[in-house]
């Protein structure tokens, strides 16, 4: 097969791949469902308590997709974070949804603190010590309206009769909350949640609190990469699981 | 396209290299937490490697109506932030020399008048840069959260800080680089051709700051506007590398002025200071056309004629200089 043929096939595949995770649609089939847990610890207690408040809570091997390139001018980038292991508790009222992967590269800083001070009376500014790094961040998404769905909302961050919430963590810059009706419509709230992160053995362990979600709604993850120069939706995410 | 278009135009021939456009900027607009790098106003010395380091051949810009990959400048390519050690050398008594730490290596106009040579003569000269407030500005194509805009107003390009990511996906798309990420932020900045003085009918702080008197603002649309005699009516003045395809609003009246030692009589083309070569890498081919005319434009004066337009580059007012329309441009609420 010529090199033109075969983009051309590769691109039909890649169309129809795009159109099935792209648009609203059924509910995901079985197989794509997250067991929760209603945990005997506080919410509290799985956030900050450490692996132990976690143990009984099963986990879910969720694989995660690359999105194919979206411009012309992106450089390509391998499948390095093949899946993510989820862990979901209901505890307090809340949902904790503890995500868990491998990635050998850390990518996060600690930022220089910024005096309150305006900078016009200082001497000296805070540097700009690297303008080419990305960080290592994490989100959960879910529908603005969970439950009185019947479909899922498009996993493009959601669509205009779909809105969703991103509950958003940066290893560098924290966590924010988002809301969108479509690819290119993020947009922060400002406000933040609780989450807790950390490090270790080549691992990230993040977990988030979510308001509590009715049984039933889907929920979908990503995960950026910094040292592949992610951001934007240039990530890893997974299709709609949905919380049992 | 914008219903208006605000322009510039440098003359080369006319830039001292003194840098008060570069601070005049910096006081104003690049004096907080994170921009310390950021010079929206630079001057290089050309032939040079310019800031970021060599910007002119990492890549961006438009070929064949699609953008062109490029790399992201490192702060290799900026220079490194440095301190001296004054309170070890006044107040610990150290004897060594006051040094600076962390090694400069790089920076802005870090080769100053270093140049190139011509045969057996050294050149060069002086390159103020800004944004290029472009037609097609490769980096609001390339924002994928739609942050950069070109007022209709008056065509200047301006990122908003509100819907500003800090992806950089611009800095890569720009092939004159003169987007710059504040890390302290976490979004990007970038020249906004004072539109906060224009629509006070206040001119750039760089033109208006300009020693050399070399920096014209107006419409490009305005037949009044000197930037429109110049490049449209005179047609002295190009934009930097054309062929990235982006339609600069910054314009160049290319050096080709004074003659190179020992050539009286001869033709500057014929015998250039600085190499036609190098202007037509900087400015592209018509810059043969524009020579020829600037040197029939100096011929006419230096036989007694007079010459509309070394008289308008002469510059010698604020009024000729500038013609800034801010009832032109206001916002129609």
């Amino acid at each position: 097969m010529r090199t033109s043929q075969l983009s051309i096939v590769a691109s039909a595949v890649l169309l129809l791949s795009l159109m099935t995770w792209a648009q609203a649609g059924a509910k995901p089939a079985a197989g794509q469902s997250l067991s929760v847990v209603a945990s005997p610890a506080s919410a509290d207690n799985l956030l900050h308590g450490g692996p132990a408040a976690w143990n009984q809570i099963v986990v879910k091997h969720v694989a995660l997709n690359r999105t194919p390139p979206l411009y012309d001018t992106d450089e390509p980038a391998t499948l390095e974070i093949p899946s993510v292991d989820v862990r979901t508790a209901r505890a307090g009222g809340k949902l904790l949804v503890q995500l868990n992967w491998r990635d050998p590269t850390h990518d996060a800083i600690a930022l220089p603190e910024v005096p309150d001070t305006p900078p016009e009376t200082r001497f000296r500014k805070v540097q700009t010590e690297a303008d080419d790094r990305f960080f290592d961040a994490a989100a959960v998404m879910f529908p603005a309206k969970p439950g009185s769905d019947a479909i899922a909302p498009s996993l493009q961050m959601g669509d205009a009769e779909h809105p969703v919430e991103i509950y958003y963590w940066n290893a560098t810059r924290g966590a924010m909350l988002m809301q969108a009706q479509g690819r290119g419509t993020t947009r922060r709230s400002g406000q933040s949640f609780p989450v807790n992160s950390t490090y270790q053995n080549g691992q990230w362990n993040v977990i988030f609190e979510l308001p509590d979600l009715p049984s039933g709604t889907t929920v979908a993850f990503a995960v950026w990469n910094g040292s592949q120069k992610d951001r934007d939706g240039r990530k890893y995410f997974s299709v709609w699981q949905v919380l049992e | 396209m914008s219903r208006h278009q605000y322009a510039m135009v440098m003359d080369l021939n006319k830039c001292l290299g003194c840098q008060t456009c570069t601070i005049a900027c910096k006081k104003l607009w690049t004096d907080r937490d994170g921009t310390g790098y950021m010079y929206w106003n630079n001057v290089e010395t050309r032939p040079g490697l310019g800031y970021p380091r060599q910007w002119d051949r990492i890549g961006g810009g438009w070929k064949d109506g699609s953008l062109q990959p490029s790399p992201l400048p490192t702060m290799d390519d900026y220079g490194h932030a440095w301190e001296y050690n004054y309170e070890q050398r006044l107040y610990e008594g150290k004897k060594q020399p006051v040094m600076p730490s962390p090694e400069p290596k790089s920076g802005c106009n870090w080769d100053e008048d270093v140049g190139g040579m011509n045969e057996d003569e050294n050149y060069f000269f002086y390159l103020p840069r800004i944004c290029n407030h472009c037609t097609y500005p490769a980096c609001l194509e390339a924002c994928p959260r739609k942050a950069i805009y070109k007022r209709e107003e008056d065509g200047i390009v301006v990122i908003d800080q509100d819907r500003c990511q800090g992806y950089r996906y611009c800095i890569k798309a720009c092939p004159y680089k003169k987007i710059y990420f504040n890390e302290v932020t976490g979004k990007s900045e970038k020249c906004i051709f004072c539109y906060p003085r224009l629509e006070k009918g206040q001119v750039n702080a760089c033109a208006a700051q300009c020693p050399g008197r070399l920096r014209f603002v107006g419409l490009l649309d305005d037949p009044e506007s000197p930037v429109h005699k110049l490049v449209l009516v005179h047609k002295i003045a190009l934009p930097l590398f054309p062929e990235k395809g982006t339609q600069p609003n910054v314009f160049y009246v290319p050096p080709f002025n004074p003659p190179k030692r020992e050539n009286y009589g001869k033709s500057i083309q014929e015998d250039p200071r600085v190499p036609l070569d190098y202007l037509m890498y900087l400015f592209g081919p018509d810059v043969k056309d524009v020579i020829t005319r600037l040197e029939a434009e100096l011929k006419k004066t230096q036989e007694g004629g007079r010459s509309e337009a070394l008289q308008l580059l002469i510059g010698r007012d604020a009024e000729t200089r500038f013609h800034v329309l801010p009832q032109l441009v206001q916002i129609q609420l």
